[in-house]
């Protein structure tokens, strides 16, 4: 009896340790084939098309749902960022465009099926575009841009063919079609959530998500986190086979240090948005994969209104330009990380070349500035105020002290003003603020596209109010430019205008810092700023 | 029988008394967000194409292009019943938001009070029975320093020292672990609902996630509960009946706790009943550091890009929660002191 018991407590034991041992290591391996990132914003929509989406959400439903096609990628100075000139099939299997330009046609993958199980047909897309273009939405804005403006412009030809016809060739056309917006949704699924007042099904998208992507979600809770776990029958990645991740964790954590710690001890894989000063030291213990890139789709500007004076004045804004002390600001603000747009030296004067952004020949010159604010009738200078985000505080506040400190000496008398970002936009937006601090960032990084958004018409984006009949017109010339070598000349032109002008000072592109787990693997740049998780694998 | 129906019908009077100013917080809130610079429409069409066509559907869709008044009324017409509007910020109704958020805030804030209370008690008292000795410049000396440091250094710190150095603290990211499974629902409170679940290893989780959190947030509050305490209790203890009972010959800890104490401990739970309607209110960047998921830091969020309905919504809940914790510091007056009912 005696014996009976301890053999069958020891049997008992066995078993406990068994289990005991044996849940750590499948913790363990369910860990490994999780990505569990962490930011300091939040998702806020499971469908990136409803106003006021943030980077996050455009982010994640890059992998919760799939669009007709994606970029590619291509290596920039050792880095893998996105490739516009590479335009691979994501639900379509192939694509032609037609000769003179006018017809897109795609080929629809026979084996896409959305989460659900039900195939992904013509009358899919079709009504998913049509939404775009159609409904108050984000993506109607953006599909603009590629000439794309009406549903009649979509035509199903047979379930698995959908023609795009367009009003004259516009090579922004198809890029559009793998930007966040234009995703395609299971049009069965989210009529059937439609209403009268909301035919497009917007307030059911917003929380449930209805696509083909490479991951499901599965929790969703805006300003905490969400879950997803992998979409196994998903094969539109370049290799043609699921995502890597099994599992993947977008967890909001608000203060910066906290992310650092996290990511050090190793209980986060992955983030992106980091203090400068905290990658820095983190790069310097070497233990974690830090990879920079120049955020080449976007510029930092300090721009200032050309309507208001004395910035009416071009020698005032030209007088600015040669009296700001960017290394310094760049060493304090972004502690030296991204790619500087100053400090360069054009042969005769002229840009070298016809892309947007280019560095421009300005630097600290205090002699420089002080005979451009001769000549601009203002000796002693003048009272300005300059602003900036509460948001952007982190690297805006030593900018700001900096440009106070120089323009001192030029007899600028600078007040700093500290504002919060709801007010900061509106300010911008009634065009009411002389001097400021200001980010542009574009999806389709074109000369022509950087010109006509934002140094054009009465809007927001408009941050100088430039408002120059030249450049208008080369800038909309350009837009429709079939020849690469002229369309070189005309980026040139509307550089040359820029610099003599100076509309504004374009300062730098700052860095994207993603620090992750050394065994993560396969990060590239996106034209979003924002990881897209299908790239990521563990090694 | 009867003090209780007396206590009961005092609260309810209270209650009903306070209604109208309930009322004049909501008008206030709505007016002051509005009177605020900056436009949520314009904030909310940020997409990189955003224009002016955009920016008039969101104000549309928020009903800010109609008249004030009419905003006003339709928003009374909606909080009466019962719909706070929805947050533009996180896509969903404030209510909800709010709902979920609140036993976050709670459960955060009622631990960190009952940690401060049952060290600040004790430690005003002891103070209080050898004032001008070590042990008072010792208490004192903890105090000032527990108020001096900011939260969120005294936060930081904590995190680096447990979690970072030492690894005792899980990762401070909200109230669980993120891979463990949260049990069903009841009351919100993580600690109840995994008690109730039975689910033992999930209580010790969300205890130990609540534990660093709810320490920095004491030790804010333990100044001002054991300065009162201390003061409050050299009074009594230097009162005539504490003389009587000394002199009797009744026991050291029926004099200090029984008499001395219940008599020092009235102005102890108002100032807890303020320092709790405060902390969870103020305790914004206790959430933000440690990433608590509570109606503070919401409102924060929601008020820095001008989002009307959350502000409105959280400024709503906090003045219903100060009326009720009033009503309970009422209630509570009468257990300590049964002369409060009466007056």
């Amino acid at each position: 009896m005696s014996i009976e018991m301890s053999k069958r407590s020891l049997f008992a034991a066995t078993a406990l340790l068994a289990v005991t041992l044996a849940a750590p290591s499948a913790f363990a391996q369910s860990r490994a084939e999780t990505l569990r990132y962490v930011t300091g914003a939040t998702v806020n929509t499971l469908d990136p098309n409803i106003p006021g989406s943030t980077r996050e959400a455009f982010a994640l439903s890059m992998s919760s749902y799939d669009r007709l096609v994606s970029f590619g990628r291509k290596l920039l100075n050792g880095k893998w960022v996105f490739d516009l000139d590479t335009i691979t099939g994501e639900l379509a299997e192939s694509y032609s465009v037609s000769a003179d330009g006018l017809k897109i046609t795609f080929k629809l993958r026979p084996d896409a099926k959305f989460q659900d199980g039900s195939p992904v047909t013509a009358e899919d897309v079709k009504w998913s575009l049509d939404r775009c273009v159609t409904a108050p939405i984000l993506g109607k804005a953006q599909l603009l841009t590629g000439s794309l403006t009406s549903a009649d412009q979509f035509k199903v030809i047979d379930p698995l063919t959908i023609e795009v016809t367009l009003p004259k060739p516009d090579k922004l056309a198809l890029p559009n079609l793998a930007t966040v917006y234009p995703i395609i949704i299971n049009s069965k699924l989210a009529k059937a959530h439609a209403t009268a007042e909301d035919p497009w099904a917007l307030n059911w998208t917003k929380e449930n998500a209805a696509g083909s992507g490479a991951y499901i979600v599965e929790t969703f809770k805006p300003g905490e986190q969400v879950i997803a776990k992998r979409n196994e029958a998903w094969n539109r990645g370049t290799p043609d086979k699921p995502a890597a991740f099994k599992r993947l964790i977008i967890q909001s954590v608000p203060e910066p240090a906290t992310r650092a710690n996290l990511v050090e001890r190793g209980d986060a894989d992955l983030v992106i948005d980091l203090q400068a000063s905290d990658v820095q030291s983190l790069e310097g213990k070497g233990k974690l994969k830090v990879i920079s890139t120049p955020q080449y789709n976007a510029v930092t500007f300090i721009s200032m209104n050309n309507t208001i004076p004395p910035f009416d004045n071009v020698n005032v804004r030209r007088a600015i330009a040669f009296a700001l002390p960017y290394d310094d600001m760049f060493k304090a603000a972004l502690f030296g990380r991204g790619a500087p747009l100053y400090g360069a030296t054009w042969a005769d004067g002229k840009p070298p070349s016809g892309g947007y952004p280019i560095p421009q020949p300005i630097k600290l010159d205090l002699e420089k500035a002080k005979a451009y604010l001769k000549e601009a009738g203002m000796p002693d200078g003048f009272s300005t105020t300059f602003s900036f985000n509460v948001g952007q505080a982190a690297t805006a506040e030593p900018m700001a002290a900096l440009v106070k400190e120089q323009l001192g000496k030029i007899g600028i008398k600078v007040d700093i003003q500290k504002l919060p970002d709801a007010q900061m936009s509106t300010a911008i937006n009634e065009k009411k603020l002389p001097f400021f601090i200001e980010g542009i960032v574009a999806w389709l990084p074109s000369t022509d596209y950087f010109y006509r958004n934002f140094y054009t018409g009465k809007q927001r984006w408009n941050y100088s109010s430039t408002d120059n009949a030249e450049l208008e017109k080369i800038a909309q010339e350009a837009r429709f430019e079939a020849d690469k070598a002229k369309y070189e000349e005309q980026g040139k032109a509307l550089n040359a205008i820029h610099f003599d002008q100076m509309f504004q000072i374009p300062i730098w592109q700052a860095a994207q810092d993603a620090v992750m787990q050394p065994t993560v693997d396969g990060y590239v740049y996106q034209f979003t700023r924002q990881v897209d998780y299908r790239n990521l694998s563990r090694k | 029988m009867g003090t209780i129906g007396a206590t009961l019908l005092r609260a309810g009077r209270r209650f009903v008394s306070s209604l109208p100013a309930l009322f004049g917080v909501l008008v206030f809130t709505f007016l002051l967000m509005r009177v605020l610079p900056g436009d949520p429409a314009v904030f909310f069409a940020s997409g990189p194409n955003a224009g002016k066509e955009e920016i008039e559907v969101i104000r549309r869709q928020l009903g800010l292009d109609k008249p004030l008044p009419n905003q006003l009324a339709i928003y009374l017409y909606d909080v009466g019943r019962g719909n706070l509007g929805r947050s533009m910020m996180t896509g969903q109704a404030v209510a909800k938001d709010l709902k979920e958020r609140l036993p976050a805030s709670l459960e955060l804030t009622l631990t960190a009070l009952l940690i401060a209370l049952v060290t600040a008690v004790p430690l005003g008292v002891l103070a209080a029975l050898r004032p001008g000795s070590l042990v008072d410049h010792g208490v004192r000396l903890f105090c000032s320093l527990g108020v001096c440091v900011p939260t969120f250094v005294s936060g930081l710190l904590l995190i680096y020292v447990f979690y970072y150095l030492l690894g005792f603290a899980p990762d401070p990211t909200g109230r669980i672990d993120i891979f463990a499974t949260l049990p069903p629902s009841r009351t919100g409170f993580l600690i109840i609902d995994f008690l109730l679940a039975g689910d033992l290893d999930g209580w010790w989780a969300a205890a130990r996630q609540l534990m660093l959190p709810a320490l920095t947030m004491a030790l804010f509050v333990i100044a001002p509960l054991a300065r009162i305490t201390r003061a409050s209790m050299l009074v009594s203890l230097g009162s005539d009946f504490v003389r009587t009972a000394r002199s009797v010959g009744l026991s050291w800890w029926r004099i200090v706790v029984t008499y001395a104490l219940r008599n020092a401990i009235l102005p102890v739970i108002t100032i807890a009943g303020i320092v709790f309607s405060t902390m969870l209110g103020a305790n914004v960047l206790v959430e933000k550091v440690f990433s608590w998921p509570g109606v503070a830091s919401y409102a924060l969020d929601a008020l820095l890009v001008s989002d009307y309905a959350p502000v409105q919504g959280f400024v709503l809940l906090m003045a219903t929660i100060f009326v009720i914790v009033n009503l309970l510091v009422d209630v509570l007056y009468g257990i300590a002191d049964p002369r409060a009912t009466v007056a």
